[in-house]
């Protein structure tokens, strides 16, 4: 058969082709399914703990090591900060940290109780700026499914996570906002944060 | 605050304080007016600006005082009525009430969806509405979902916004809750879109969209009451909470619509 395009450069155009492929959609699509298989270990593992039958308050000292091992709380924390983390003094950034954590994880294990009999089903997996975000659908008894992103960063070398988007509405930067303009509204001042977090943890039962 | 109609809670169709269309159109045409004297300057320094810029809310102090007089009101008095409702009905009559102001509402969601030259939504909410009209007895049972016809939400804010037409600073209006000058206008838009503006007076029909008004209102409240008393209690600062979750839920919502592009035929056709 005749051609008017040779078959050798036919070969070198694809080999051209080839090589000129960033390296990174190989990469993307490993990244992409490392998430994801994240995504599923991670929710199965606190899924099996809020669905046992085990007392209320074991399954939150269950919970604790999950998330100390799988949420990257401290970049959260940075993040929630916004422009007032680079104005806060190296002992109020170490206090906030620390209130932070404290302040997530009673927010995190609060909310046990409410989703007993839960299941939840791992959609696909898509680049969110340098991280990944994996699409899941919580489905509750009596309730409708809610459409849940958990966004997957490996920044810190291992997939952790750094947030979850809710019905289109991000939880760090809806956070942010919400610590941000308690800031600006008291002058400014990023111990009256702290001191309105240490009060949130006080008064929490 | 706003009644619910679906999966979201901040989307659906507003409180109905004023009545009559034509007043309500007016009275938010005016209020609209009214804003453009009280805008704060914005701040000159420049990570403060990319605040202000990210809160989109250059009325933020009107629209705070409309937000703690909502507050207030809300304590008094639907929340009350809302957490009563709760006790007093059980949760399949609940959902039963949600799902006929779901339907009732339908066609507001099916002008919508051609409005944003979806037809593949449209149908949807027209076979929805067609379903429950008749087999889920004016939408007490959403027969429609079982079929495999979901609910999906519209108003005519989110149509504008699949036109491109920008939000807006954000408003936060009194009792009808967080809006902003393109979804104020869209609810504007669909008073005018809904059927039941236009049934004559009278035979009944008055008490019935009383009841239904009243009705969904108490009931959209309490779907989101326990959602809202946390808001109230965990943030800091709640009027920011809402007023950012509110934005980032209406961007993804005008996006989810904008990239919608299933076929016409439904999907059991076309997987063939």
């Amino acid at each position: 058969m005749q051609t008017p395009f040779p078959r050798r450069h036919a070969l070198a155009l694809l080999a051209t082709c080839a090589a000129a492929l960033p390296a990174a959609p190989a990469w993307a699509v490993d990244a992409l399914a490392q998430s994801r298989s994240f995504v599923s270990m991670f929710g199965n593992k606190l899924v099996n703990i809020v669905n046992s039958d085990l007392p209320l308050e074991k399954k939150k000292q269950d919970i604790l090591p999950l998330l100390n091992q799988y949420v990257d709380v401290d970049a959260i924390a940075r993040f929630c900060l916004g422009r007032y983390w680079r104005i806060a003094t190296p002992e109020q950034q170490t206090r906030y940290l620390k209130l932070f954590h404290d302040v997530l994880v009673n927010a995190i294990t609060d909310k046990i109780g409410d989703y007993r009999g839960v299941t939840f089903v791992v959609g696909t997996s898509a680049p969110s700026g340098d991280d990944t975000a994996v699409s899941t659908v919580i489905n509750r008894p009596g309730q409708p499914g809610a459409d849940t992103q958990w966004i997957i960063s490996t920044a810190s070398g291992s997939p952790k996570v750094v947030d979850v988007v809710g019905e289109g509405a991000s939880l760090r930067l809806t956070q942010r906002q919400d610590y941000g303009s308690f800031i600006a509204r008291n002058g400014g001042n990023v111990d009256a944060l702290l001191r309105a977090l240490d009060k949130q943890i006080a008064n929490h039962h | 605050m706003r009644a619910e109609t679906g999966s979201n809670s901040w989307s659906s169709r507003p409180f109905p304080s004023l009545r009559r269309p034509a007043l309500r159109v007016l009275g938010m045409a005016l209020g609209l007016l009214g804003l453009a004297a009280c805008a704060a300057p914005p701040p000159t320094d420049p990570d403060a600006l990319a605040e202000y810029k990210e809160a989109n809310d250059k009325y933020e102090k009107l629209n705070r005082k409309g937000f703690d007089l909502t507050m207030w009101a809300n304590k008094y008095t639907l929340r009350p009525v809302a957490k009563a409702y709760i006790w007093a009905v059980p949760r399949p009559l609940r959902n039963s009430f949600g799902s006929l102001y779901q339907t009732m509402n339908e066609p507001v969601v099916f002008f919508n969806d051609v409005g944003a030259g979806k037809p593949r939504r449209a149908g949807d909410a027209f076979v929805r509405w067609c379903i429950n009209m008749t087999a889920g007895i004016g939408g007490l049972i959403d027969v429609a979902n079982y079929a495999g016809y979901t609910h999906h939400d519209n108003d005519a804010g989110l149509t504008l916004a699949t036109w491109g037409v920008p939000s807006g600073p954000y408003l936060f209006l009194p009792v009808l809750g967080p809006s902003s000058f393109r979804d104020g206008l869209g609810y504007g838009i669909d008073v005018g879109l809904s059927p039941w503006n236009y049934v004559p007076r009278g035979y009944g029909l008055l008490t019935f969209n009383w009841a239904y008004n009243i009705m969904g209102t108490i009931n959209g409240m309490a779907t989101n009451v326990d959602a809202l008393d946390q808001v109230m209690k965990d943030s800091l600062d709640p009027y920011a909470t809402i007023r950012s979750a509110y934005q980032q839920q209406r961007k993804a919502m005008a996006e989810a619509i904008k990239n919608d592009h299933r076929a016409t035929v439904p999907d059991w056709y076309s997987n063939r």
